[in-house]
């Protein structure tokens, strides 16, 4: 990977090295299972291809959220977005939390476009409200926990109910927040304030002419910048979530399904551990409707689809590890007492 | 002083290419799983083009940016980090790719084994049961019981479990060998995993085998495909009141597509 130094002076050589170290990586995995039976252990074995489901499952979205988190940045006018949306802090706040309708890309897609989003205008709380109401009200999510609950046992509601609340309550408290900039990691504050990344400040269609570079490569820049954040992330996430999977029982949290405080407990720690994107969470969690009260299932579904293992990982890309404390415990919080209404009141 | 600037450039070096490298292994590993049809060791099939498409954007990418290699030294600022950090980034950078290229390139593609199969209760769930005893039902309405998989057998059994039921049928059922948790000497399920999105949430599910001593013969996680005739399990001490009296084993190859949807 580092070779490409010598050909950094001739374009298309950069070309020759790019195109020889894919086939190259081709030619490694097309001979490497030669020599299958390296003779790793069963539980080894298994962790590496639970990770690996998550990683080849997960990175289609991560570059999905990427390309849209570039078309906004460096497409769109700068700040076009901005116009559709209401000046009313929480009536703008509201409208957000309703754009990942327009943007179904699954959770891990949406750390690299709330990036964009902040790059491009919007506020520390507003891109923070973005991220954790954009996983729950988009039609993916919306239409497969209707194939997979109905409207049966409130589930549906609550989830949509509660996303929406949950992403609008801690958007109004972060946005209370003397100096939101506090809340992102230094290095993504530079990059916020970076005019380069920004772009086309004052005039929008400057791009062809004149010195900068191209949109076309500001946008490859773009992914590599945001790749080399993003995918140690969702690599370093999915290992931890298939390390706790190979060695956490999970017999041990369907034992508390049945009560009605520790069914929403534990279906939250599972939701935690098992990292399954917010798309298909409701499937995942079907074969889990009959041992789990009802409430223990929207918590699943509510507090799984804003935090994760794999979601920290991401979104500590972004914001600094305090802010992320905060945001867990708000989420949690309100998720368990969304759980426990449905389980008492429901 | 060169020292400083050197370690700074190199920084940045493992800075630009660390996602471009990851990135790399990935889209690699995703097209050749495609093109081999391995991609359902990981993931269910309903992503299969989604995944394929992306995978395909993501490897115009990494080749645009070696493309625009040359410019990138010009466009990154300079970080201001200790040296400290510098080292530890170009460090962690070189690690996470190796593993990574290790992890995803090298090591050959695998199904889940029994390990993960106990560590989640058999039959305890990941089935949408009423989709799978459908299924079943109508297979049973044609009377060619041999025609049922691990899962409708799973799925009838769920539903029931009077013996009278299953007394006159004959199940042919393919999957690996997973011992019973209560009494591993004497029964081992006929095993497959359920995937509803990708092998994280795999979930076991199989039909109970009554053959004392079977581990002489077999041995855990080998494929294998059971004929018998279901009886109320002999076995005082496992779960499941009825299990499969084997007439035949024959040892099979695993098959192309181990997990079921």
């Amino acid at each position: 990977m580092r070779g490409d130094r010598v050909g950094a002076r001739v374009i298309p050589s950069g070309l020759i090295v790019g195109v020889v170290l894919v086939a190259l990586a081709f030619l490694v995995r097309g001979v490497s299972p030669a020599f299958d039976g390296l003779g790793l252990p069963d539980r080894a074995q298994d962790a590496v291809t639970l990770a690996l489901s998550v990683i080849i499952e997960s990175a289609p979205f991560v570059f999905l959220g990427i390309l849209l988190s570039t078309v906004v940045q460096v497409w769109l006018p700068h700040g076009f977005l901005l116009r559709f949306l209401p000046r009313q802090p929480l009536l703008r706040r509201a409208a957000i939390s309703l754009l990942g309708m327009f943007f179904p890309v699954c959770e891990c897609g949406n750390v690299p476009l709330a990036r964009g989003f902040m790059v491009g205008g919007f506020t520390v709380p507003e891109s923070i409200t973005f991220l954790l109401a954009a996983p729950i009200l988009n039609p993916i999510t919306i239409i497969t926990t209707h194939q997979a609950f109905g409207f049966s046992d409130g589930i549906l509601i609550t989830r949509i109910v509660a996303g929406f609340i949950i992403a609008n309550v801690i958007g109004w408290l972060f946005s209370r927040h003397p100096d939101p900039d506090s809340l992102l990691t230094p290095d993504f504050a530079a990059s916020c304030a970076r005019p380069e990344t920004a772009g086309h400040d004052d005039h929008d269609h400057d791009h062809t002419h004149g010195r900068g570079p191209s949109r076309i490569q500001t946008s490859v820049d773009l992914f590599a910048r945001e790749t080399a954040v993003i995918m140690p992330a969702l690599f370093i996430g999915s290992l931890v979530a298939a390390l706790t999977q190979v060695f956490v029982p999970r017999s041990v949290l369907l034992e508390l399904g049945s009560n009605p405080v520790w069914s929403v407990l534990a279906m939250m720690a599972l939701a935690f551990i098992v990292a399954v994107c917010s798309n298909v969470d409701a499937f995942f969690v079907l074969s889990f409707g009959s041992t789990f009260m009802p409430g223990g299932i929207a918590a699943f579904l509510t507090f799984g689809a804003m935090i994760d293992v794999k979601m920290l990982a991401l979104m500590r890309t972004t914001f600094t590890t305090r802010t992320l404390v905060q945001i867990t415990a708000l989420v949690a919080l309100m998720s368990a007492a969304a759980g426990l209404l449905l389980n008492y009141v429901g | 002083m060169s020292a400083k600037r050197g370690a700074d450039w190199s920084a940045r070096l493992a800075e630009h290419w660390r996602g471009i490298g990851l990135s790399l292994v990935v889209v690699v590993a995703t097209v050749w799983l495609g093109f081999t049809g391995q991609l359902g060791l990981y993931i269910h099939p309903r992503y299969f083009g989604f995944t394929l498409v992306m995978a395909a954007v993501g490897l115009v990418f990494v080749v645009a940016s070696f493309f625009f290699s040359s410019s990138f030294v010009a466009s990154t600022p300079a970080a201001k980090t200790t040296p400290r950090r510098l080292a530890l980034s170009v460090v962690g950078s070189g690690v996470l790719l190796s593993i990574a290229a290790v992890a995803v390139l090298a090591l050959p593609p695998a199904t889940l084994t029994s390990a993960t199969a106990t560590q989640r209760e058999v039959n305890s769930g990941g089935l949408d049961t009423s989709d799978a005893a459908e299924q079943a039902a109508t297979l049973v309405g044609t009377g060619d019981y041999e025609r049922l998989s691990v899962k409708e057998w799973v799925s009838l059994l769920a539903q029931s479990d009077d013996p009278a039921l299953f007394a006159d049928k004959t199940a042919k059922l393919t999957g690996f060998v997973l011992p019973d948790a209560d009494d591993p000497d004497n029964v081992f399920y006929v095993a497959r995993f359920v995937v509803t999105c990708c092998a994280v949430d795999a979930q076991p599910i199989g039909v109970p085998v009554y053959l004392p001593g079977w581990s002489n013969t077999y041995s855990t996680d080998e494929w294998v495909e059971v004929e018998g005739t279901f009886t109320p399990n002999p076995s005082g001490r496992a779960q499941a009141s009825l299990a499969v009296e084997p007439t035949t084993i024959e040892s099979v190859e695993q098959p192309s597509d181990p997990y079921v949807y």
